[in-house]
């Protein structure tokens, strides 16, 4: 939270600090000892044999903490996840990336992993939606579907032995993402869910929250069918760009995607977990009080937030005991 | 810089275009700034501004000197900025070289006036102590910790609140002295003389975005643009400077529209960055 540099009037530091102190109370009670910060001890059965792992160290015969995170148990092997760390994929997770270089048979996606991961021309679903070897022109015309700097939307498929990264986009609902903007917080936010392609249906936009942090707010396509272009339309298009270029975003869905986006910056900042609901809920908020959609970026709307965030907890908590 | 896709660029384009920018804001409105005066306890005059994730600090470093034979009645200011290669990876190593050098010299354009001194929004005659003899130099470096976009908005901002900020020592000079000799002088810790920051002017850069512009651009917004043109204003709303970026070229009825727009805007932006100046003092004196 020391992160978070707004200027606050006294009464609006006062109100945030005990919204914080109540989200802390809250949590707290569940399991006081999981988050650590550097130089914290991990509590260990020392009779039980255990094994140190990422961010911990031996200290004076006691388990110490090196890195801020959350402590994590698997069998006998103790480890902290570090939060302010860069993607750790899965199998199955859905990130959003962004294309950096094409090469042959492949394109290689930025999605804040440690190395860039791969989508390789035969894990796409072809244009034509036909089962079929993939050819020397298929391999030519891979700028037709993905170019560099695309946003590009796909599932984690797996490892290969060195490390590197696969993915795969074999569904109409993956695939190139336009019209829209492109968010980055922090990966820790964005918790795995079922469901991560979101449809706002009342505002008619897409929100697709990437496992990777990055979280795509733009125009609801639909069908998703355009992401593979064929040979035909895309010559179309580069035809005739100052038609398309008249064709901008309607201004209400426009501001539906930037309160959206603001809600995701708002609650980035304030570092809560970003999930669907919350971001509607925010998005309500900010309608209910009448906020313009840039100052929901003001200090005034972060306190509000983390205030409506307490009490919620608060009341879930009750409901639960 | 930025890599964006065609999708993107076109929403950002269109949302110029539209009068709503990707953050809510419209097409002259700045972001939030947020200035944090005395960050550095060994200058003289220190100051942090931060324009969204834009993140300046200018430090200001007075010296005594020996004024230039040629204008014996005027101090020295020197004007350095530098960027940092945690703002940007391309700023590592010389790649921010380029990059430091134009800021540089659009800032000094801008606060220190014609190669006379006349016109500058820092007094140099302030800095005399004893004419043709000692002189306050004014080292004004400016850091750039993170790039966001309009940095040279953000650099003279921080340089107007960190002279704001600035105390100079006072000093007594020995009466008795002939006139080849250098005048002993002695340097008081005690008492500070503030400077004259009113007539510090700010910069407004209006980015050419397609065919409109806009204040306070991102570093998104800042690959789409044609042309740039960074305008200091002062709080009289007389224009103290004037450059421009970018390939493209301008008409010249949009620059003289730039113009009246860019004074429009400054006077919010200084009415702004005063009450945000004197926040920071107040809260640096609380603590």
């Amino acid at each position: 939270m020391r992160g978070l540099q707004l200027p606050l009037s006294q009464t609006q530091r006062i109100r945030l600090q005990r919204a914080l102190e109540k989200l802390q109370s809250l949590s707290c009670k569940a399991n006081s000892d999981a988050s650590v910060t550097v130089a914290d001890t991990i509590p260990v059965n020392y009779e039980d044999a255990f094994l140190k792992g990422h961010g911990t160290t031996d200290l004076n015969g006691d388990l110490v903490a090196t890195v801020c995170g959350v402590v994590e148990r698997i069998n006998k092997l103790v480890y902290v996840r570090a939060l302010r760390a860069r993607y750790k994929p899965e199998v199955g997770d859905i990130v959003v990336g962004r294309v950096v270089e094409v090469s042959q048979k492949r394109w290689r996606l930025e999605i804040n992993f440690s190395l860039d991961a791969i989508l390789m021309l035969s894990s796409m679903n072809m244009p034509d939606g036909i089962q079929r070897r993939r050819t020397a022109l298929d391999e030519l015309n891979m700028r037709g579907i993905f170019e560099e700097n695309d946003v590009v939307c796909a599932e984690v498929r797996n490892f290969q032995h060195d490390g590197s990264l696969q993915l795969q986009a074999r569904s109409q609902k993956y695939g190139k993402l336009e019209k829209g903007q492109l968010l980055i917080v922090d990966p820790y936010l964005v918790k795995k869910s079922k469901q991560h392609f979101h449809h706002l249906e009342q505002f008619g936009i897409d929100l697709i929250l990437g496992r990777n942090g990055f979280i795509w707010v733009g125009e609801h396509v639909e069908a998703r069918d355009s992401m593979v272009v064929d040979q035909a339309n895309s010559s179309e298009q580069s035809m005739v760009p100052e038609e398309k270029s008249q064709t901008h975003t309607p201004l209400e869905m426009r501001q539906n995607i930037c309160r959206i986006s603001n809600a995701v910056r708002v609650l980035s900042a304030l570092g809560f977990s970003i999930d669907s609901d919350l971001i509607l809920e925010t998005v309500e908020l900010s309608s209910t009080v009448k906020i313009d959609i840039h100052d929901m970026l003001g200090s005034e709307f972060h306190v509000l937030v983390a205030e409506r965030e307490a009490e919620r907890r608060s009341l879930m908590g009750k409901r639960k005991r | 810089m930025v890599g964006l896709s065609v999708g993107e660029k076109h929403f950002i384009q269109g949302g110029i275009a539209q009068d709503l920018r990707s953050d809510g804001r419209k097409r002259l409105t700045y972001r939030p700034i947020y200035v944090e005066t005395g960050v550095i306890p060994q200058a003289h005059g220190s100051a942090r501004v931060r324009l969204g994730a834009t993140d300046v600090i200018a430090s200001v470093k007075a010296e005594l000197g020996k004024p230039s034979a040629l204008q014996p009645d005027k101090g020295k200011i020197a004007i350095y900025v530098d960027c940092s290669p945690t703002a940007a990876p391309m700023f590592e190593g010389r790649g921010g070289e380029e990059l430091s050098t134009e800021l540089s010299v659009a800032l000094q354009r801008c606060l220190l006036g014609g190669k006379s001194g006349a016109g500058a929004g820092i007094d140099p005659t302030s800095l005399v102590v004893v004419e043709g003899k000692v002189c306050w130099d004014l080292y004004i470096d400016g850091l750039v910790i993170s790039s966001d976009g309009n940095l040279l908005d953000a650099l003279a901002a921080a340089i107007k609140a960190a002279l704001s900020n600035t105390g100079i020592p006072k000093v007594d000079v020995a009466a008795e002295t002939t006139s080849d000799e250098q005048p002993e002088v002695n340097i008081s810790d005690e008492e500070f003389l503030q400077f004259d920051t009113s007539g510090i002017p700010v910069i407004v850069t209006l980015t050419k975005v397609g065919r409109h512009y806009i204040v306070d651009a991102t570093s998104e917004e800042e690959s789409q643009m044609s042309s740039a043109v960074s305008i200091s204003v002062n709080r009289k709303g007389h224009i103290c400077g004037l450059t421009k970026r970018g390939g493209v070229g301008l008409d010249p009825s949009i620059i003289l529209d730039m113009i009246s727009v860019a004074k429009h805007v400054s006077e919010q932006l200084i009415n702004k960055l005063d009450s945000e100046i004197a926040a920071a003092e107040a809260s640096e004196e609380e603590s």
